[in-house]
């Protein structure tokens, strides 16, 4: 199954955030607690941990890059080898956890 | 992103802006320090001085207690021996205590001196309402606009946070530099390149032929709302943002309500004695009785409650109502 990586709000206010570190190249896999990205919001580091198993498939937005909340920032499957859309915002959410510093 | 100019902008975050600025006019200027609640280690409460204890250290990033008549007469009084220091008071509303040092000595000490000493020191402060209550919420800019030797400015751009503030620590007398809760969530984008904003020079946001609107901070974004709003019912709204409250960039101001001859004012502040009345009177000395309005918060204290704090302050549907009064 093929999942896509958005930011729902992470805390009141947050419209817009800046992506600072991601950790892990593209196929990288990763259990359940990994750190996947940090992001930077207008007043914390964010860590997007991994709620679920799951191989980074492809990255969207880059480190230094901004979103909006709701743009999905990265793909993800269950599987290495599964096709990856190109439309991938029907995906379903991968399951994350935040921890805000 | 290879291959664009450097000189394209900078996205920050409003804080961002703030840390560059100081980070940069520190680096220029030995004698410029910071002084504030949480400023040091913590980085300041909006983590507008992050980074800056790491590079400069604890003898030019101070943490204070929570004493705003001492911290602001400190940095008075560093000011006149010599400093240029940046004092962070976290909420307008505590300005209160600090105004003896700043009203009483900082803004007269050229004054009574003969010019032989100055009080280079910006007060930094948060103003307006965000869910926190009667006495952390209010804007009162506006009392500062009466004191002799007093500038105040008040930033609503990622840009202008930068440049004002650039602009503040160079001033040779005390700036009170405002900014507001609700622009730190945004980001925008600020010049590559180290650019002052002048003090005393407003700017038209939005260049409109039907009726000027004069505003600052916050509520910038707000009118800026309305008047698209506006745009879509055939009415051509003109957005002078101040910038600089004191002194007033009164050419601007005349030279947009010369073209519209209307003006509304808005201002999170109170109506009584607040920014906009004393926009409205340098309008009527310049124009006589050319139609004109002042829209600012309601005659009550700002509550915690969401729903009372909302009905309190103008919002972009109130501006549209005001603007559509003045014009029909």
């Amino acid at each position: 199954m093929i999942y896509k990586v958005s930011l729902q709000a992470v805390a009141p206010d947050v419209g817009e955030i800046r992506v600072l570190e991601w950790h892990g190249a593209h196929g990288a896999r990763f259990e359940i607690g990994d750190l996947i990205v940090e992001l930077e919001t207008h007043k914390a580091l964010v860590e997007v941990r991994a709620g679920q198993p799951g191989v980074l498939r492809r990255v969207l937005a880059e480190a230094g890059e901004w979103a909006r909340i709701g743009v999905p920032l990265a793909v993800f499957s269950d599987r290495e080898d599964e096709p990856a859309p190109d439309d991938i915002e029907a995906a379903a959410d991968l399951m994350v956890d935040f921890v805000i510093d | 992103m290879s291959g664009e100019p450097s000189l394209s902008p900078l996205r920050l975050f409003f804080r961002e802006a703030i840390a560059r600025s100081v980070g940069e006019e520190m680096r220029r200027d030995p004698r410029v320090i910071v002084m504030g609640q949480d400023v040091g280690a913590f980085g300041g409460s909006y983590r507008e001085f992050s980074g800056l204890f790491g590079e400069f250290g604890g003898a030019r990033v101070r943490d204070t207690p929570v004493a705003e008549a001492a911290m602001v007469g400190l940095g008075v009084g560093a000011a006149a021996a010599g400093l240029r220091p940046l004092v962070s008071i976290t909420y307008m509303d505590f300005m209160m205590l600090g105004l003896d040092p700043l009203v009483n000595y900082g803004a007269k000490l050229r004054y009574k001196t003969g010019g032989r000493m100055t009080a280079p020191v910006v007060i930094k402060t948060t103003a307006g309402a965000k869910g926190q209550g009667v006495a952390h919420s209010q804007c009162i800019e506006a009392w500062l606009m009466s004191v002799p030797g007093l500038k105040v400015v008040a930033p609503s751009t990622v840009a202008d946070a930068y440049g004002l503030m650039k602009a503040a620590l160079r001033e040779e007398g005390p700036v009170v530099y405002v900014d507001h809760k609700r622009l730190f969530p945004s980001a925008g984008e600020a010049p590559r390149d180290e650019i002052l904003t002048p003090i005393g020079q407003a700017c038209i946001r939005r260049a409109g032929s039907d009726l000027t609107i004069a505003t600052h901070g916050y509520m910038t974004g707000v009118v800026l709302e309305a008047v698209d709003v506006l745009a879509g019912e055939g009415l051509s709204c003109e957005v002078v943002d101040l910038r600089t409250l004191s002194p007033l960039d009164v050419t601007t101001l005349s030279a947009s309500v010369g073209r519209t001859r209307r003006l509304l004012t808005v201002e999170e502040g109170q109506v009584t004695c607040g920014v906009g009345a004393e926009v409205a009177a340098r309008m009527r000395e310049s124009f006589g009785a050319v139609p004109m309005a002042r829209l600012g918060a309601l005659a009550a204290p700002v509550s915690f409650n969401p729903v009372l704090e909302a009905a309190c302050i103008p919002d972009a549907g109130r501006v549209c109502s005001a603007a559509r009064a003045l014009c029909g």
